[in-house]
């Protein structure tokens, strides 16, 4: 009981497990698919039930992270896995708008996050953004996160309590444009996604280690917000000011057919063929007016196949009547491989087509603004050092010599 | 050596960046002692910004190239003036300065005798058009003139960021192309983190193996594969890494992945005790290079990573088969590559492999933007592509029950092959049903509504209910009836064999895979 107890506490949402293997108590992402996610804790007699079925908690202990894990029926499958701070922010409860992938990163890496750095956070909001910041910190570096609304602090404390990430946080609920961050000489980093940013950048210039360099990051969607917190970071000698946008385009990659046009007008011609020869039978039987009802039945059926294989002919006969054509285009031209390629529209899964390409495309709709990223240059400190002094004196003495 | 020395401070010895006031950067090894020259800008003395902070700006103010803090101004606030462009034509003689004036007074700037502001002041005055300009012209104008002969420059502290862009802007065919939006995406998708063991094949010259690194601080351990003859990880060298922090990156060259039959130790070659001085130099070199071959393959073959990161110049596939096995489950694999052309083929082979879950081809998208009080706007050139990102999720593909022989495996799929066809069969049985049903529903209107709701339902309720509507209001459509009796046979028979086969669902050895390595 011990050893389970203490491989909770040492397990978080940080590090990966060592043995990677399930047990009792651990936090597992349960994947269906890209958009059916959801974060389960693993428990004896729990069962999480999905539409694939039933899935015994029970069945889980033991396996590796990782793991596809079929459903009590054998209908359907899901997957098992270890919950990082990316696929929190897929599956966590939206108290707030959130940061998703491309903010996060391209924030992290202008800010210059690694190991060991203290960070300060504002707002919490849903602690997306939270758990990726912990994670590059961990395990010597600390993040400062405020959030003024006091059930969102509750929450996200809670979650952080849950993932094993309390050793590396500190949360406060805090109204920091009003209350400030009440820190000083402290961070490294600090990243303000609030409504008015420009009211906590005098707070955040006392939080910075004062003799070092530190980055500071707004978060606004509004170029209304940019303007504002531009003329504060200036006003409090923040440097090298710049701005970006940044966003993801993910891919839909299919596989299309690519016919030539020779390929295209064979086939055009063969069905030309076809309609030619089937006329006359069909008016012949039209001409003769009853029909069986087995006759029909069976015309129903073809019509069904036919729409499958999205063929534009409405009869039976006609049908039949494009096998033979098949046939004798295919020995009569010495063109015969366009006269499978046919068939191929009829059977595409059976086989690949050589002719088919990969394409990637991007959604006719995607995201197009997420929010305004500004950053800033904290510069440290300037003491009088025995440097700078002698360079004072210098400069003081050419000044009065002039 | 490096070790002692603190990141906080610019040290001795170490690489750094500088920016000069055009916005260039320039890679210099920071010497004690000596003067360092940034051409039009004046030159400065090492000594001057050896052991202090990262941040500051500096300005070279007299003729001795002796350097101070340069206070920054505020943004200057433009005011809005009558001013228009109406009145400015395109006009040289608005200069009133000849060229050869500017140049005397460039060089009195080099001297040191005139600082830039007061360069640019005079160029200023001498513009006759400068005053008819609008504020936002004039701004415009006295920033260009600034970033010609203000003489300040700015160390910056090499780091992921600065070095990628450094790189991506001087040589971006060098890192392939990896824009820094891309690279850190790359990061975050990799889940790298202090004490994770990382699998990586950097063709980038060790642009993401350097930015794995510093993302670790010394804690875990990176594994690089390198073709030829030795791994070109030059951008690590541009970090100013500690040695704890070296010590992480561990290179194996693809071609002792496996040890070769013939492969011997250097004791095995040479009797260590009959060797002469001379020789045994040679034979300690060689025992070190052997041991470091040997410490890697150990690495690779123990297994258990936890991520494989692939930006290489060859077929991704091929990697992705031979590497794929030393990943632990759960663990993101993420391929980079400068054209998305590169990476479809690769997405189809993943999306065949039962290894691999969910690929996703993303490509990022970046915009830098001016940002200056009442004159923000995007800046007029930006960046086309930054590199493209495959990444998907290593599984274990586990069978359900206790594992399969491979001829049981086999009699499963095709027994799924069957269940396929069956099912087709059904979806036929159960339209032609469903249709039948609803003929009947339509024939007793108000004896069964029960039945006729149900109908719908499922196929074997339907054909049920349908048969004891029949029974009640004995309608004489022989034919239907027995299609449906047949069918719902059909029907049944279909569902016992697929609920029979799916208990045994095929599978990959893959723990078997695991097993293997490990035995190896």
């Amino acid at each position: 009981m011990s050893s389970s107890s203490t491989s909770v506490e040492k397990q978080n949402f940080v590090n990966y497990k060592e043995n990677n293997t399930i047990e009792g108590g651990d936090p597992v992402v349960v994947f269906l698919s890209k958009e059916n996610m959801s974060l389960i804790r693993v428990k004896k007699g729990e069962i999480f039930n999905c539409k694939f079925g039933s899935f015994k908690h029970v069945d889980m202990i033991g396996l590796q992270y990782g793991t596809k894990l079929g459903s009590n029926t054998g209908r359907g499958f899901l997957y098992l896995l270890y919950p990082t701070p990316e696929l929190w922010t897929l599956v966590l409860p939206h108290r707030t708008q959130i940061l998703y992938i491309a903010d996060i990163s391209f924030v992290m890496s202008f800010l210059n996050l690694k190991p060991g750095m203290s960070m300060i956070e504002s707002g919490t909001g849903s602690g997306s953004f939270s758990h990726s910041i912990i994670r590059t910190l961990a395990p010597t570096g600390h993040l400062y996160t405020f959030e003024y609304h006091q059930e969102r602090a509750d929450a996200a404390k809670k979650e952080f309590e849950d993932h094993g990430l309390s050793d590396l946080v500190t949360l406060q609920c805090r109204d920091v444009c009003k209350d400030g961050f009440n820190m000083e000489d402290k961070v490294d980093a600090v990243f303000l996604d609030l409504p008015s940013p420009w009211e906590a950048v005098e707070s955040a210039k006392k939080a910075f280690k004062q003799d070092k360099i530190g980055k500071i990051c707004t978060f606004s969607p509004c170029i209304e917000q940019i303007s504002r917190t531009v003329i504060a970071l200036d006003e409090h000698g923040f440097a090298d000011i710049q701005m970006y946008e940044c966003l993801i385009r993910f891919n839909e990659i299919r596989v299309i057919p690519m016919w030539t046009i020779d390929e295209a007008m064979e086939k055009q011609r063969a069905i030309e063929k076809k309609r030619k020869r089937a006329k006359p039978r069909v008016l012949r039987e039209q001409q003769d007016g009853t029909k069986s009802s087995s006759q029909q039945q069976d015309q129903e059926d073809d019509d069904e196949s036919e729409n499958n294989n999205n063929s534009k002919s409405k009869s039976a006969k006609v049908e039949s009547s494009i096998n033979e054509s098949h046939q004798s285009s295919g020995t009569a031209t010495p063109k015969s491989a366009s006269g499978s390629d046919m068939e191929d529209v009829a059977e595409p899964r059976e086989r690949i087509d050589p002719k088919s390409i990969a394409i990637a495309k991007l959604p006719a709709e995607q995201r197009g603004h997420t929010s305004y990223l500004m950053f800033a240059t904290f510069t440290p400190v300037v003491h009088e050092s025995s440097l700078t002094e002698a360079i004072a004196c210098e400069a003081q003495g050419i000044q009065d010599s002039h | 050596m490096a070790s002692k020395n603190s990141p906080d401070t610019i040290n001795a010895g170490e690489h750094v960046f500088i920016k000069m006031p055009s916005d260039n950067v320039k890679c210099i090894i920071l010497k004690r002692n000596t003067t360092v020259s940034l051409g039009k800008f004046g030159t400065f003395n090492a000594n001057d910004i050896i052991g202090r902070a990262w941040g500051n700006t500096y300005e070279i103010y007299d003729t001795d190239s002796k350097t101070r803090v340069y206070q920054l101004d505020e943004i200057n606030k433009i005011e809005e003036t009558e001013n228009n462009n109406r009145e400015i034509v395109d006009d040289p003689s608005s200069q009133k300065l000849s060229l050869e004036e500017i140049k005397a007074l460039k060089s009195e700037g080099l001297k040191g005798e005139l600082t830039g502001e007061e360069i640019v002041n005079k160029i200023k005055e001498s513009n006759a058009s400068f005053d008819k300009k609008t504020a936002y012209s004039q701004a415009k104008y006295l920033q260009k003139k600034g970033k010609k002969f203000h003489k300040i420059f700015t160390p910056i502290k090499p780091s992921t960021y600065s070095v990628n862009e450094y790189f991506y802007i001087k040589n971006p065919a060098k890192i392939r192309d990896i824009r820094m939006d891309t690279l850190s995406q790359l990061l975050s998708y990799s889940n790298v983190h202090a004490g994770c063991k990382m699998l990586v094949v950097d063709d980038t010259q060790g642009m993401i193996v350097s930015a794995f690194a510093e993302r670790m601080g010394g804690k875990g351990t990176i594994l690089g594969l390198y073709d030829g003859d030795n791994p070109n990880y030059d951008v690590v060298k541009y970090m100013n890494f500690s040695q704890e922090i070296l010590d992480t990156i561990k290179v194996l060259s693809w071609l002792r992945l496996h040890r070769a039959p013939d492969e011997k130790s250097p004791d095995e070659l040479q009797d260590v005790t009959k060797l002469i001085d001379k020789d045994l130099e040679g034979y300690h070199r060689r025992i070190k290079a052997y041991n470091i071959v040997e410490e890697s393959r150990k690495i690779l073959l123990e297994g258990c990573f936890d991520a494989l990161i692939i930006a290489s110049q060859y077929q991704p596939e091929s990697i992705l088969e031979k590497l794929l096995p030393y990943v632990q489950g759960s663990r993101p694999v993420v391929v980079y590559h400068h054209a998305k052309e590169a990476l479809l083929e690769t997405n189809r082979w993943m999306r065949k492999s039962s290894d691999l879950l969910a690929p996703q081809l993303t490509e990022s998208w970046l915009r830098k933007s001016q940002v200056l009080p009442g004159r923000t706007h995007p800046e007029m050139s930006t960046w086309g592509t930054g590199g493209c990102l495959l990444t998907a999720t290593r599984v274990i593909d586990k069978p359900v029950q206790a594992g399969l022989t491979k001829r049981e495996r086999l009699e499963v799929e095709k027994k799924n092959a069957e269940i396929k066809k069956l099912k087709r069969m059904r979806e036929g049985a159960e339209n032609v049903v469903a249709t039948a049903s609803t003929q009947l529903s339509t024939h007793t209107p108000p004896a069964v509504p029960s039945a006729s709701a149900s109908c719908t339902s499922t196929s074997d309720t339907a054909a049920v209910s349908v048969s004891s509507g029949e029974a009640e209001t004995k309608i004489t459509t022989t034919t239907t009836i027995t299609t449906i009796t047949t069918l719902k046979a059909t029907v049944e028979e279909s569902e016992m064999a697929i609920t029979e086969v799916e208990i045994g669902e095929p599978q990959d050895g893959d723990e078997r895979s695991t097993k293997r390595i490990k035995q190896e």
